[in-house]
């Protein structure tokens, strides 16, 4: 009996063993025959990002698929080698390593959280790699990156500016923010009077207040004493929703304004109707308006993407835009030409394909994207992006606009 | 009024209500602590098993305000009275720090039981919400009130029960002297199980009425915890007036720093009170005799 476990675990291991030479074998050989442009992509495809990481996945995939079929990057096919960050910085780090030493890859696109892309920019620009991700913490960008980074989603002073300018746009004069403690507080706060003040209406205020309270009512008061005409609760979805019952009950009739992750279906459902009524929310926006967009959509055969699925199709079009610009597949060159492509007075292009074929036309190009205009200031930030407004109306969603 | 002494007397309110609410499931903790000796973690889920018995009741099965909480005590009281016949009993021999451990890990157990049942989501009760009215300057809920006369009848018949019951009175004997006790033929098995039943329901009972200010989530126990734990140590762990005195010191504290602190640092006065209290009175401000 026992030997025979032991001859069968021996000829498996056997067995084992050499297709796993094989499989380690067959892409040294396919990648030996074929001239192809490896690209890295390292998307959380398992733990918190799991939800997002395939999905962008798919919209660089689609995108490579259509420049190979008209013709590929530089003379040759697109070839994306994929990693699992696995919403881990550790995990990351590892699999950037293995991208940039194993496949030589001059870009890695796509990293999600913010502790990852943390962990994972100083691996890249060390090694003049070339790194997209979509991680919105204000410190990412403050990095010692060299260029070598952007990013497509705003930044908390962007979010800020463009809330600021919509409560503006509601008529309001006297503006309070309360923020739950946390790192975007402060940012969002002083962002915000910049662009109130700089209109010519005023903070009645500002508080911060800790999570996790059973009822913020003296908050509310601290609020109300101060006369605001609109109030803006930057917190999460437990205390906000809170908030918003201590700011009915305390008589507030004006407008409220949210993110709405923290005003979603499910806290409509566990409010009253009339504690919600007229809250406004706003979200980052894909620019649904743009002809990217829907280009974007068609190629994903979905009706509306959505941000992150819109970002990965930006970064991929970017980065081929770059290199084609560059004429070299090398994270430097792709660093400095990616401003070239993206902005600037050249032709509007809304595809990668369409830029590439007016790249080898001589052309300038500027590439509008699905995501926004993909527009970046020195240290990688977007400029400029798309917010969809909502207001709740009878304990439901209305929509506003995309501005 | 002026001004400054409205927004006085409107933090003081704010605290009494807060304080009163924290106060009945301190008066749970504080009396486990008295019979058991050892601070039960697993109170946070129960608080929580509570909010959602309540939910249930009130949402589900359509039952007004009262016949929801009374819901909510039975049902946290029953899985109190089950939890600890089943998982905390064997740990007791170990030592209360060992059961104090074992404590932590059924909250998380029930917790994610909890969570399983009912996801993360936030869920309100079906209850309408009804505008404060001001009085003097002074801004006073309706349904504020109606929760500190339900948490004050409460109490009321907490010290009804140990004054003027057989039960009650043995529950004080085994917490001020196990040994004669025992000796006096007071079942303490019994005792304990009566304990850890009253002691979890109140549990329940506060997480349901934290949850008729707020909305409930897997989460709504856990939150109220630290706050809970602060009263019943700043009272005297063991002492039940002293939980009662010591939520109120807690939940107006931490309403009157707002005069001079930002909100930010609302919990923070919450600790000082505990640091200060174990400085100067190591027993807590009424001692631990249980009653």
């Amino acid at each position: 009996m026992t030997s025979l476990t032991r001859s069968i675990s021996r000829r498996s291991a056997l067995k084992a063993g050499s297709a796993a030479l094989l499989t380690l074998a067959a892409p040294t050989l396919v990648r030996a025959q074929s001239a192809s442009l490896k690209l890295g992509v390292l998307t959380p495809l398992t733990g918190a990002g799991g939800f997002d990481g395939p999905r962008m996945l798919k919209a660089m995939q689609a995108v490579a698929e259509e420049i190979n079929g008209a013709g590929g990057l530089l003379g040759k096919k697109i070839d994306l080698v994929v990693e699992d960050d696995q919403t881990n910085p550790e995990a990351a780090v590892r699999a950037a390593r293995k991208l940039i030493d194993v496949d030589r890859v001059p870009v890695i696109m796509g990293t999600w959280a913010s502790a990852v892309t943390t962990a994972v920019a100083p691996v890249c620009w060390e090694s003049k790699t070339f790194l997209t991700t979509v991680s919105g913490a204000d410190s990412i960008t403050l990095l010692p990156h060299q260029g070598y980074l952007i990013r497509t989603q705003p930044n908390n002073a962007l979010q800020a500016a463009k809330h600021g300018e919509f409560l503006l746009g509601l008529g309001s004069k006297r503006v309070f923010i309360m923020s739950i403690q946390s790192p975007f507080a402060a940012p969002t706060q002083a962002k915000l009077k910049e662009t109130v003040e700089k209109a010519g209406a005023a903070m009645a205020g500002a508080l911060i207040y800790e999570k996790d309270k059973t009822t913020y009512r003296s908050e509310v008061d601290q609020v109300l004493r101060a006369k605001p005409d609109v109030v803006y609760v930057n917190g999460y979805a437990p205390d906000v929703s809170v908030i918003l019952r201590d700011l009915y009950r305390a008589g507030f009739n004006g407008p409220r304004f949210a993110q709405s992750y923290s005003v979603t279906s499910k806290v409509l459902e566990a409010l009253p109707p009339e504690v919600t009524e007229g809250v406004y929310t706003v979200a980052p926006s894909a620019d649904i308006q743009s002809p990217a967009f829907a280009l974007a959509a068609k190629r994903l055969k979905l009706e509306a993407p959505d941000s992150y699925e819109t970002q990965a199709t930006d970064w991929i079009s970017l980065v081929s835009l770059a290199i084609a610009k560059a004429g070299q597949a090398e994270g430097t060159a792709i660093k400095d030409a990616v401003r070239k492509i993206s902005q600037g007075s050249g032709e509007k292009v809304y595809t990668a394909v369409d830029g590439l074929k007016a790249i080898a036309a001589g052309k300038e190009i500027n590439y509008e994207g699905a995501s926004g205009p993909c527009d970046f200031n020195e240290i990688g930030d977007i400029i400029d992006c798309k917010f969809r407004f909502q207001i709740v109306e009878k304990g439901q969603f209305k929509f506003l606009k995309v501005a | 009024m002026s001004p400054f002494l409205a927004e006085f007397v409107q933090l003081l309110l704010n605290g009494v209500m807060a304080g009163a609410i924290l106060a009945v499931p301190a008066l749970g903790l504080t009396a486990m602590f008295a019979v058991l000796r050892f601070p039960n973690f697993a109170l946070a889920s129960h608080a929580t098993a509570g909010a959602f018995a309540g939910y249930v009741a009130n949402v589900s099965f359509g039952l007004p305000l009262i016949p929801s909480l009374v819901f909510a005590f039975f049902f946290a009281g029953l899985l109190g009275l089950v939890s600890d016949e089943v998982v905390l009993k064997p740990f007791r021999a170990m030592g209360a720090i060992t059961t104090a451990i074992g404590s932590i890990a059924l909250t998380i157990a029930i917790e994610n039981l909890i969570r399983f049942v009912f996801a993360n989501e936030l869920r309100g009760y079906d209850l309408p919400i009804a505008r404060d009215m001001i009085v003097g300057g002074v801004r006073i809920g309706p349904q504020q009130m109606q929760n500190l006369a339900i948490s004050v009848v409460i109490m009321g018949l907490v010290f009804a029960f140990l004054t003027f019951t057989r039960m009650g009175k043995a529950m004080r004997a085994v917490a001020d002297n196990p040994m004669l006790a025992d000796i006096k033929g007071i079942n303490a098995d019994t005792v304990a199980r009566i304990v850890s039943f009253g002691g979890m329901g109140l549990a329940g009972l506060g997480g349901m009425l934290i949850g008729l200010d707020t909305s409930i989530d897997p989460l709504t126990g856990f939150r109220a915890m630290l706050s809970v734990f602060a009263a019943a140590v700043v009272g005297g762990l063991g002492s039940l007036p002293g939980a009662i005195v010591g939520a109120l010191v807690v939940g107006i504290g931490e309403e009157l720093c707002l005069l001079v602190l930002s909100p930010s640092y609302r919990s923070a006065v919450g600790f000082l009170a505990i640091l200060l209290v174990l400085v100067l009175r190591p027993r807590g401000i009424l001692g631990q005799r249980a009653y």
